[in-house]
């Protein structure tokens, strides 16, 4: 929480305004005074470094030494004692009767003078730049500026450009301002400092620092802060100018922190006059993603149009030749299976099933008779956890700083869930402490105060032991009256006495704000389960639920895992849902990610897949329906922090696809006449409001209801905050937790510590890496050069055991299952492990850790 | 008269530590050390009226009192980064008598209580900087540097750093940047380098001239009172003057604030060829020109007298040009010097020096309008006050000051009629 | 009287060269600012001037262009800068030859030149695509796509002229 704001009085051109003391000038200016400062190099989110000088003000003081009261004049006016230079305005912070002049010509002309020498070196390229129209360069030289340049032309200089940092941004150093908001994004923001200033003077000019160049995820942002044309993405070069394009709200498909996305669309010759999306840009939830987006979420959206994605729904024929047949044929061939199934079938769905899908998909199979529900990749359970103790409604990392504790438990936050590990590490910065509950040495390593390092798959004994030292740590009190089962947790008898974790202890209790991000590495899922229980049960001994900024948030292998969680899945029934003798795969594909899974669904007889593209799930189904992709239809997603959040409609559809709670719809319909078709995604959740108590307010009115935030972005303010979209979408509804009911006793189920167990042989503890090979990702051919071969990670002591050196080509073989990977080597994996990302394989490799033979 | 900082001068082989010392070197750290409190080493400092030699001349007690006192982690930088045209009193000091600065150097460091001592040097200094480090190594054995200084609880280190050769690398901040390894570019004020936030690695930090901190040792020894009797009452103390250009023994000149132009070209053996001095630049590039008419040449030497002529004394490094010189020419030597070393953080500067050298030289080439020197002029008008450091500042007084004074040979190149005692220009 | 009056009219009429002009065999010169059919230029080289940056569709009051752009290589290279237009559709039916486009382009690529015999017994025909508007390149001069040596156009847009 915010500490208690105190408010000073200031003068902005003779107004007086009560604003927050300490706060940025230029902010301030904006936020209370709606008075526009200009600037380039200033930019809300990061650091100022008065480079540009664009944002020049006079400024002046009318505090009385003797006193500190403000001294006013016979008029009521404040007597000011002005400085006799300008100052800038982006790197004052505003005290006591601090007095701002704008509007005096001194400061127009100053203004006037740093545009007129800003485009001495700026070439006249905007008819063909990308960001012409939407470039704060532009709109401020029509703001200010002297409209004739006395700088002879030829006389310009000449750089290169058309520089590639990285294949993903180019760079235009004739563009370049030298503002430095990319270097300080990569620096301040991302902690990744791969860009920064060669030479000096008039030559100072952007270079990339790492190999690869500009080797972040975050590269994309950089786009977005750039107040000029000189960083353009490779995925929006020439694509079209920005005003002619249509902007749709939408969400990130990938990850579980449901990033905002603004998709930019227009019709597009080359692809048969449909509406297409041009490109993604961040769309401003200061809640959930603030501004900033991945590259995998910014470049990622090429899946939405692949040329190889199905279009008509196919039944495969008793020969088992696959044939094209309408929609008709398709259902009633289902619907036919579905009514002599009796009760025996199974539903699993994928990360990107939208809620009103996985509703309707609900209602078929219970009306079936069928109940076994589950998800895909199923590796992380604990919907119970997060109902008691998810984070409270409002939480915000934004609002996190001193007196917060984050703690990252077997996760690496910066692969899984990329916004997080932003916001965890500006937490950081702005005081946060950062705990890590992990087996490996990860980026966030690097930002923590503690680390509690422990064997992969021993997670659950380190919770407990944190537990325990909490227990035992001094002046530990338990108010009975919070929850029940306190004995349980005393009974279990956890160990308080591991080094370093009264430390750590100490660090959750006497933290005002805990939040525990839970992930699943080197996990199997019942492991994952009491993981997460014994993560509740830490908060609510320590009280840290039922508020903001305190609780769980389970870093879900999905964009809607949590949906799915709440409307009835779950990853324990999905091997028994694979088992049925009829399977509904919905936008997963089991069999081609994990062996285990292939074994449960050969026992099916018929395997009903909704997939957007060829899988080997698809290979076995008899019937394969064509499904949609997010930007083609409406619908609704629920993050890891249960915000529910629309999106939008944005591109035209391809081939003859329907949306999957339409197809579940129809074919209940087919088989109950009486059940009726539902006509749109938000009739759909309409019924979900009626009749899931905790989605009763998640009406589409109310999700797309929306509030002011703070900093402005895009159109008028595009200058300021960047070219990021502002929100018309909404900002999504967080469901309540039990620990914010009143009154609700919270209940503690003690988890028992498990044996070690004498480690022999290798075990495959499956990874996941952020870009991947899943085929909606690896669609967009750009990021291909991004995505890491196929590899295993040994520690240097089990390779030269093995005798394998690194860029080996090794066979990894687990079960009846094999895959040929590289080997990597570093210092950084845990002997006894052999890290395995997923995803990344032609073969599946197992999603839950298991034994392994390494063979070269 | 007596000398102060070269007043080893005439010492063989004083920058040896025993030579140093039977002269009654470090003594002024052993009095300091031993008899005084760092806050009355400050005091004594604050009451001598010391200036920064460096060129801002800001009280150098002051300077020192800002440090918060109960800090933990403070250091002493010596800005020996001497990059001025026309300036080479620094070189002289380090290279003939090192430990006198080390010493000055040390009492800064117990005077704030500092943890360590950087002297930060020009990249062509190289060969001093090795020298410094064999007198810090000699300094070190016998306990005036390092732990427990003169037997006492008081230990700090003493390091010597190269740069990488950039003029901007002498403003503090920027110096500091370099220091630690950033780009070598200024820092936004406030927090100032004596500020927690501000110095180096963020910590409060003294940043010195070398020779300011040459005076220190002398006025420990003969305290405060001893060093206001020399110089004027503003601007106490010795200045080496460093003479340059049209005069017929250029060097450095040691002599108390307060002399006029001429009694020092007088010392630098007169004029050369006894011609007559047009313009004098008092404060190397950086400071605006100013004729060398009657006025000028009986002005005194100190911080305000040269400020009541429009023009600053700065590091005292006094260029002298004779009738014969171009000012044109001159100036455009100038912009050249300033668009090379602009650092290119702030637009007016990076973009003004470059600006401002394409105009000039063109209109050295004879290219060019009568509006060109408004516009020249104007452009480096825009330029002053705005920007993060001085370097925006100093790149234009060149321009506004030979503009003002010498407009008539700018008009003279554009109508192309180049004045007949042009200097041989090689651009 | 006045019968001979009038009979006076007919015959100075009759000596009098007619009004009418036999239309198609006769064409009737236009004016020289007339704003007729849009022609996309081309460079002496043979490049082609437009850079397909759509001001001239922002400026379009009737909306009746479409651009589409793409980036120009060494090995195809239509335009002398980065961008040239892939697609360039004028719909003919919508346009109302206000000329705006012509006053918005940059590089002076489109002119509203003499032609105005536009009729078509289809909508779709009304729109012309960027081949029916363009003119020819220059005789002996290749077609865009052209092969240039790498680096003989390394500027964002072709230079222009110095405003003043």
């Amino acid at each position: 929480m915010p500490d208690k704001v105190e408010f000073v009085t200031i003068f902005i051109d003779g107004e007086a305004y009560q604003v927050p003391k300490g706060a940025n000038l230029v902010d301030v200016a904006k936020f209370y005074a709606d008075n526009d400062i200009p600037v380039f190099c200033y930019h809300p989110k990061m650091s100022p470094v008065g480079m540009c000088r664009m944002c020049l003000v006079e400024l002046g003081n009318s505090v009385d030494r003797q006193t500190n009261d403000i001294k006013y004049n016979a008029d009521g006016k404040p007597e000011v004692m002005w400085f006799p230079k300008l100052q800038t305005a982006c790197t004052t912070t505003v005290t006591h009767g601090m007095a701002v002049r704008t509007d005096t010509p001194k400061v127009t002309d100053a203004r006037d003078d740093v545009i007129e020498f800003i485009l001495t070196s700026h070439p006249l390229d905007c008819p063909i730049c990308d960001k012409g129209g939407e470039c704060p360069l532009q709109n401020l030289t029509m703001r200010h500026g002297a409209g004739v340049s006395r700088f002879d032309f030829d006389n310009k200089l000449h750089l290169d450009k058309h520089v590639p940092l990285g294949e993903l941004i180019y760079l235009d150093r004739e563009r370049c301002i030298q503002c430095a908001r990319c270097t300080r994004f990569c620096d301040e923001v991302v902690g990744d400092p791969v860009l920064g200033f060669h030479e000096r003077g008039r030559s100072l000019q952007i270079v990339t620092l790492s190999d690869p160049p500009f080797d972040t995820y975050f590269s994309g942002n950089t786009t977005d802060i750039c107040p000029v044309g000189a960083l353009t993405t490779a995925d929006f070069r020439f694509g079209a100018r920005p005003w002619e394009l249509n902007e749709v709200p939408s969400l990130d498909p990938y990850g579980p922190e449901g990033a905002n996305i603004s998709l930019s669309t227009r019709l597009d010759r080359d692809s048969g006059g449909v509406t297409i999306i041009k490109r993604v840009m961040p769309r401003q939830n200061e809640y959930v993603n603030e501004i900033w987006i991945s590259d995998k979420t910014r470049f990622g959206h090429h899946h939405s149009r692949a040329e190889n994605r199905l279009s008509k729904p196919m039944v495969r024929r008793e020969d088992g030749t696959l044939e094209t047949v309408s929609w008709n044929e398709a259902l009633n061939t289902i619907a036919e299976v579905l009514k002599k199934s009796a009760g025996s079938v199974g539903a699993v769905a994928g990360p990107m099933v939208s809620n009103e899908d996985l509703w309707e998909l609900r209602q078929l199979v219970e009306l079936t008779g069928g109940s076994k529900l589950g998800i895909w990749p199923a590796t992380m359970t604990g919907a119970e956890a997060v109902a008691q103790v998810g984070v409270g409604t409002g939480t915000n990392f934004k609002d996190m700083g001193k007196g917060t504790t984050i703690v990252v438990v077997a996760s690496d936050l910066e692969e899984e869930a990329p916004i997080w590990f932003l916001r965890t590490k500006q937490a950081r910065d702005r005081g946060a402490k950062l705990m890590l509950l992990t087996a490996r040495p990860t980026k966030l390593d690097k930002y923590a105060a503690c680390i509690l390092r422990h064997h992969h798959g021993e997670t659950l004994n380190a919770v407990n032991n944190l537990i325990g030292a909490v227990l035992s740590s001094d002046g530990f009190t338990f108010e009975e009256s919070r929850a029940e089962g306190f004995d349980t947790v005393k009974k279990a008898k956890y160990k308080g006495d591991e080094a370093g974790y009264d430390e750590a202890a100490k660090m959750i209790t006497g933290a005002e704000n805990v939040v525990v991000l839970v992930g699943h590495e080197g996990l199997t899922l019942a492991q994952h389960g009491d993981v997460m229980q014994s993560a509740a049960n830490l908060l609510i001994l320590t009280g840290h639920v039922g508020k903001p900024n305190n609780g769980l948030i389970p870093v879900w292998p999905g964009a809607n895992t949590q949906g799915a969680l709440d409307l009835g899945f779950s990853a324990e029934a999905t091997a028994d849902a694979l088992s049925q003798s009829v399977v509904i795969v919905a936008g997963a594909d089991p069999v081609g990610t994990d062996p285990a899974a292939k074994a449960f669904i050969a026992s099916a007889d018929f395997v009903i897949a909704l997939s957007m593209f060829d899988t080997a799930t698809t290979a076995i189904a008899k019937v394969i329906l064509p499904r949609q992709s997010v930007p083609e239809r409406d619908g609704t997603f629920t993050n890891g922090e249960r915000r529910v959040q629309r999106f939008y409609t944005a591109q035209g559809l391809i081939g003859d696809t329907r949306p999957d709670w339409k197809v579940f719809s129809q074919l209940s319909n087919l088989i109950d006449p009486a059940v009726k078709v539902r006509l749109s995604a938000a009739a759909v959740m309409a019924e979900i409001t009626k009749n899931v108590p905790r989605y009763a307010e998640m009406s589409y009115k109310n999700l797309a209801r929306m509030e002011k935030q703070f900093p402005d972005v895009g159109g008028d303010d595009l200058y300021y905050g960047g070219t990021a979209y502002g929100n018309h979408g909404g900002l999504g509804v967080q469901w309540p937790v039990d620990a914010e009911a009143a009154g609700k006793k919270l209940t503690l189920k003690a988890v028992k510590s498990e044996k070690t167990a004498k480690r022999k042989g290798l075990v495959a503890v499956p990874v996941r890496r952020l870009y991947d090979r899943s085929p909606e990702f690896s669609a967009s051919q750009m990021m291909h050069q991004r995505i890491p071969s196929a590899y295993a990670q040994l520690s240097r002591k089990d390779a030269e055991k093995l005798k394998v050196v690194e860029g080996d080509d090794i066979t990894l073989v687990f079960g009846d299952g094999k895959v040929r990977v590289t080997a990597k080597v570093d210092g950084s994996t845990p002997e006894g492990v052999v890290l395995v990302p997923v995803n990344l394989t032609d073969n599946p490799v197992p999603t839950a850790p298991m034994a392994v033979e390494v063979e070269k | 008269m007596e000398h102060i900082l070269l007043r080893s001068r005439d010492i063989s082989d004083i920058r040896k530590l025993d030579v140093y010392l039977r002269n009654g070197g470090y003594e002024g750290l052993k009095k300091a050390v031993l008899e005084h409190t760092s806050d009355q080493v400050i005091q004594i400092v604050k009451d001598s009226g010391l200036r920064g030699r460096g060129g801002a001349g800001f009280s150098t007690g002051m300077k020192w009192s800002f440090i918060p006192r109960d800090y933990p982690v403070k250091y002493v930088v010596v800005n020996a980064d001497e990059s001025e045209p026309g300036t080479f009193k620094d070189r002289e000091l380090m290279e003939f008598n090192p430990h006198q600065v080390i010493e000055g150097a040390m009492i800064a460091a117990y005077a704030i209580k500092a943890r360590a001592v950087y002297i930060y040097l020009r990249g062509e200094f190289w060969d001093i900087a090795g020298d410094l480090d064999q007198c810090i190594e000699q300094a070190r054995e016998k306990g005036l540097v390092g732990q427990n200084i003169l037997g006492t609880d008081w230990s700090c280190e003493c390091y010597t750093h190269l740069g990488a050769g950039a003029y901007i690398c002498g403003e503090e901040t920027a110096l500091l940047n370099s220091l630690q390894g950033l780009i070598g570019q200024p820092r936004v004020r406030p927090p100032f380098p004596a500020q927690v936030g501000g110095g180096l690695y963020y910590e409060p930090t003294v940043v010195n001239n070398v020779e300011t901190l040459a005076n220190v040792p002398w006025i420990i020894v003969n305290g405060a009172e001893a060093y206001k009797k020399i110089g004027t009452e503003k601007s106490p103390g010795t200045k080496i003057f460093c003479v340059s250009g049209h005069v017929n023994n250029p060097g450095n000149y040691e002599f108390p604030l307060g002399i006029t132009f001429r009694q020092l070209i007088e010392a630098a053996g007169g004029m050369r060829d006894g011609k007559k001095c047009k313009a004098i630049l008092p404060s190397g590039a950086s400071g605006p020109v100013v004729p060398g008419t009657d006025k000028v040449l009986d002005t005194p030497l100190t911080y305000e007298d040269v400020a009541a002529i429009d023009t600053v004394l700065g590091s005292a490094s006094v260029i002298i040009m004779d009738e014969d010189t171009d000012m044109v020419w001159a100036a455009l030597k100038m912009a050249r010097f300033f668009k090379h070393e602009s650092c290119g953080k702030c637009t007016p500067c990076r973009e003004g020096t470059y600006w401002l050298y394409r105009v000039i030289s063109d209109l050295y080439k004879g290219n060019a309008t009568l509006k060109d020197i408004e516009l020249l002029a104007d452009v480096a008008a825009n330029m002053q006050g705005v920007t993060i450091c001085a370097l925006g500042d100093f790149a234009a007084n060149p321009i506004l000051s030979t503009v003002k004074h010498f407009r008539a040979e700018y008009e003279a190149y554009v109508k192309a009629q180049k004045p007949a005692t042009v200097a041989s220009a090689a651009d | 009287m006045s019968i001979f009056k009038g009979l006076g009219t007919v015959v100075k009429h009759l000596l009098e060269d007619p009004v009418t002009i036999s239309y198609p065999e006769v064409e009737r010169p236009v004016r020289e600012r007339f704003k007729g059919k849009h022609a996309l230029k081309r460079y002496d080289n043979g490049l082609e001037k437009c850079i397909g940056c759509a001001l001239c569709a922002a400026a379009c009051p009737a909306d009746a262009i479409w651009v589409e752009a793409a980036e120009n290589t060494d090995e195809e290279r239509y335009s002398p800068g980065e961008r040239y237009a892939k697609t360039y559709e004028i719909n003919m039916l919508r346009c109302i030859f206000c000329g705006y486009c012509e006053d918005a382009c940059p590089t002076e690529a489109i002119v509203l030149e003499h032609e105005y015999r536009l009729s078509f017994t289809d909508r779709r025909d009304s729109i012309y695509t960027k081949e029916m508007l363009i003119d020819a390149p220059p005789d002996g001069v290749p077609e865009t796509p052209q092969k240039v040596e790498p680096g003989a156009f390394d500027r964002a847009i072709p230079d222009m002229e110095n405003p003043k």
